[in-house]
């Protein structure tokens, strides 16, 4: 361990930071700039949109669909798929610790300061994108619309041939959550003969692609019963405004 | 004697701004040395770091939205009520009868919504600018804990309305947590402060929401700062050091040398390349 601590030492870069300006104003302009874009954008849409205030808070009345915030409805979609210890604290936990992971497995300081690292970058963010939410697109509609029975899903149909339901609720979604980024990986390193930085950007876009598209599909295609429809079908949930 | 002399041209004003207006490098780099929040920066930035398109200012944007919830929070807690019986009440009182009640609400709810895409917008961009590398390492988990208290913070403001929509999506966010495995029934009960929604639950996050994880954020974006000056500041390309020959220069002065002085030397780096620019050793006294 020691000695590949110091091997890793011996990475020598030259960081050229290249021409350098005065901090008043160069940046401290932008920086003003910025603030006032922001507060202005913030103050029309306070001015503009309200915050949501709906019914006095009652226990008796389920509001349908019952739905967490925006950002945690990625984590609510994969609800409709796992089993509620995968999706709500296993998934979570290892997608933090693994992004917290990322700069002690690529270590190598070639590719920082540049978007994307170089050319192989952007090509590769496009296909991960791609390529990742078409399988996440795929899965939410197969998981919905695959006939078992009187309802619906790969975990119901794998119950109806026997298996145990922790095969369709635990086991299926772990196979898929891997495969799909091992499998990202694997072609990134074939079709563009990726570094560790470029199957990162890879992963990393795995992870983004899957938050984004997960989080759409929860938030502008859960209606009524948390079904898949139209954002324009959607409506107003019940149990939120008028009491009943 | 014109006005602006006149506000500029007294002891209260030259004691507040000893330099008066930064025309003069010289005065430009003071302006940052003397000013708290100035000084965040170094006094000279990478031309190519500072660029728009660059950074998208996300870090910044992130901070400034972090700074106008505590000043619209503060103005909520005056007339917040954390109680189960008053809590709905007094914001529809927040919204009926007080002057910029419904707006500073409005710009709570939003600023805190657009602060939770600027962090993991600003994360995005640092991890695509590659600059979670060494020796920025430890600043990206440090980075990562704000994400996630970022998430905290916006939701545990989601409950205090106290209406259809706060209770059940703290519902649905306290059921998730009841499914850890092993411990999920105490998760679940220290999420709640009992065995279901009630007075403990909104007393518990309300705490959480203007005291703890405010006090946290501000400890640990402080530490990101600081990382961020003592890691080399902005990120810049890098190129491989040309081996053996030029490795005695190199020694002289290690790139990380300059990283390291960042602290308290910045004022007047040392050049990557040995050579200690005389300007700038100028400039920093």
């Amino acid at each position: 361990m020691a000695r590949s601590l110091q091997a890793e030492e011996e990475e020598r870069v030259i960081e050229d930071p290249g021409e350098r300006v005065h901090t008043w104003p160069n940046l401290v302009s932008i920086e003003l700039v910025g603030a006032l874009i922001y507060l202005i954008a913030l103050t029309a849409m306070s001015i503009l949109v309200k915050a949501p205030l709906v019914d006095l808070a009652n226990g008796e009345v389920t509001p349908n669909p019952a739905k967490a915030p925006w950002y945690f409805l990625g984590l609510q979609e994969l609800l409709l798929h796992m089993h509620p210890a995968l999706a709500g604290v296993i998934v979570p936990s290892a997608v933090l610790i693994l992004l917290g992971a990322i700069p002690y497995i690529d270590r190598s300081r070639a590719g920082t300061g540049i978007w994307f690292s170089g050319p192989k970058g952007i090509p590769i963010f496009k296909f991960s994108f791609i390529y990742t939410s078409v399988w996440n697109i795929a899965l939410v509609l197969i998981d919905e619309y695959l006939p078992a029975g009187e309802t619906h899903g790969i975990g119901p149909l794998l119950e109806m041939f026997g298996f145990p339901a922790p095969v369709g609720s635990v086991f299926v979604p772990l196979v898929f959550m891997t495969f799909i980024p091992w499998s990202l990986a694997i072609i990134v390193k074939r079709r563009w003969n990726a570094n560790t930085r470029e199957v990162m950007i890879a992963l990393y876009t795995f992870f983004l692609a899957s938050f984004v598209v997960l989080t759409i599909i929860g938030t502008a295609f859960r209606g009524h019963s948390m079904h898949l429809m139209w954002p324009w079908e959607i409506g107003h949930p019940e149990g939120l405004l008028g009491g009943h | 004697m014109g006005l602006r002399e006149k506000l500029t041209n007294n002891r209260f004003f030259k004691s507040l701004y000893r330099e008066g207006y930064p025309d003069s490098d010289r005065k430009r780099v003071m302006v940052v040395i003397n000013s708290l929040a100035l000084h965040l920066h170094p006094v000279r930035v990478a031309k190519k770091g500072i660029k728009v398109t660059y950074t998208w200012g996300l870090g910044g944007l992130s901070i400034w939205a972090f700074v106008l919830l505590t000043i619209s929070g503060v103005f909520l807690m005056f007339y917040y009520i954390p109680s189960v019986r008053d809590a709905w009440w007094s914001i529809i009182s927040l919204d009926r009868d007080v002057y910029f009640g419904q707006f500073m609400r409005n710009m709570h709810r939003w600023a805190a919504h657009t602060m939770v895409i600027l962090v993991f917008l600003h994360m995005t961009r640092v991890f695509y600018t590659g600059s979670y590398k060494p020796p920025r390492d430890f600043n990206w988990v440090l980075g990562i804990v704000l994400l996630t208290l970022t998430f905290l913070l916006s939701f545990t403001g989601y409950l205090l309305p106290w209406d259809q929509l706060a209770y059940w999506a703290i519902t649905v966010g306290s059921n998730m947590g009841g499914a850890t495995p092993f411990i999920g029934d105490q998760v679940r009960t220290a999420l709640l402060g009992g065995f279901q929604i009630g007075q403990p639950t909104l007393i518990r996050w309300y705490t959480l929401h203007v005291i703890f994880l405010p006090l946290a954020m501000i400890l640990l974006v402080s530490t990101h700062f600081w990382r961020v000056r003592k890691d080399g500041n902005i990120s810049t390309p890098v190129y491989p050091a040309p081996p053996e020959e030029e490795e005695a220069q190199v020694k002289e002065a290690p790139a990380d040398v300059e990283a390291d002085d960042a602290g308290d030397g910045d004022e007047g780096d040392v050049e990557p390349d040995g050579t200690d620019s005389k300007k700038d050793a100028g400039e920093d006294s």
